[in-house]
């Protein structure tokens, strides 16, 4: 039978598709931004249970400085909404074009 | 029967967890995602606490579900957008074949040859596989010692780490305020 943090790394991957799916599906910014905050929280819980098969502590350590990047992630990112909205009135993805991606 | 209570409520969170994700990427309103989002996380942290990492569980539902998600929500109300007609954004069969073939190789990679590397590990400290290292467990999983183990690796091990997040985030905060700024020139067009 499978251990618990076995459990959590197959439910991370998960996790981690479902956000990966979010993010190449949607076009709307925001909703990609959410997408990312599921893929941190997949890595998040793949960390923890690696602390917990392995016995060692810095799995928990590295995943609070993935809370702070992703903190950081969303300010940054957030801003960058309000920007483009103010200059596009769009946050759609296809809308930017400017630098003909 | 503990260990039992555990394995299935584990197992409800993380089929939860999964689930509301996919609930939460179909959303049409940006605010009803995010409140879907919320209850993601929250799981999640009851998931952190059944393995034991109390203060992340802790640290999940203040510092993601509480700050990062009112930020979000803060932004979505600014906004003021209408809801988002749902399409499924132009992926041929093509690049459907490719995502298959990546998640198939994604999960050769994670169940042969991370399963493999990890046993490694795990024999070369002298453990059986699924198997906690005893001198580890006791050291890092005493009951009501996951703070100050956290702590205690943190500061010490991770110091430069640490101050360097710290400089990030203030230079994030910084670089936020100086995009999200009303420029001059915007003013003049918008006048």
């Amino acid at each position: 039978m499978l251990t618990l943090p076995e459990l959590g790394l197959y439910f991370s991957f998960l996790l981690f598709l479902v956000g990966l799916a979010g993010v190449m599906f949607r076009k709307n910014i925001l909703f990609m931004m959410l997408s990312v905050e599921i893929l941190l929280n997949a890595a998040n819980l793949a960390f923890v249970s690696a602390s917990r098969i392995t016995g060692t502590i810095d799995g928990q350590v590295v995943m609070f400085f993935v809370m702070a990047v992703a903190a950081c992630e969303a300010a940054v990112g957030l801003a960058l909404i309000i920007a483009l909205y103010r200059t596009k009135a769009s946050i759609e993805a296809d809308d930017l074009k400017a630098l003909r991606g | 029967m503990q260990m039992d209570l555990n394995f299935i409520a584990f197992v409800m969170m993380g089929l939860a967890a999964t689930i509301l994700s996919g609930v939460m990427i179909t959303r049409r309103w940006p605010v009803s995602a995010a409140m879907v989002l919320i209850a993601v996380m929250t799981l999640l942290a009851g998931m952190f606490g059944l393995l034991e990492a109390h203060f992340a569980a802790v640290a999940q539902i203040i510092v993601y579900a509480g700050a990062i998600m009112v930020v979000f929500v803060f932004v979505m109300m600014l906004l003021n957008l209408p809801p988002e007609e749902l399409r499924f954004g132009g992926i041929t069969w093509g690049e459907m074949v490719l995502i298959g073939v990546g998640i198939l190789a994604a999960v050769f990679l994670g169940t042969q040859v991370g399963q493999g590397l990890l046993t490694q590990g795990l024999e070369s400290m002298g453990v059986a596989p699924g198997q906690t290292p005893a001198h580890a467990r006791s050291l890092y999983f005493a009951p009501g010692e996951n703070v100050k183990n956290v702590a205690s690796t943190m500061f010490v091990d991770y110091l430069w780490a640490f101050e360097l997040v710290s400089f990030l985030i203030l230079a994030a905060v910084i670089g936020s305020i100086v995009i999200a700024k009303k420029r001059s020139a915007d003013n003049a067009n918008a006048a």
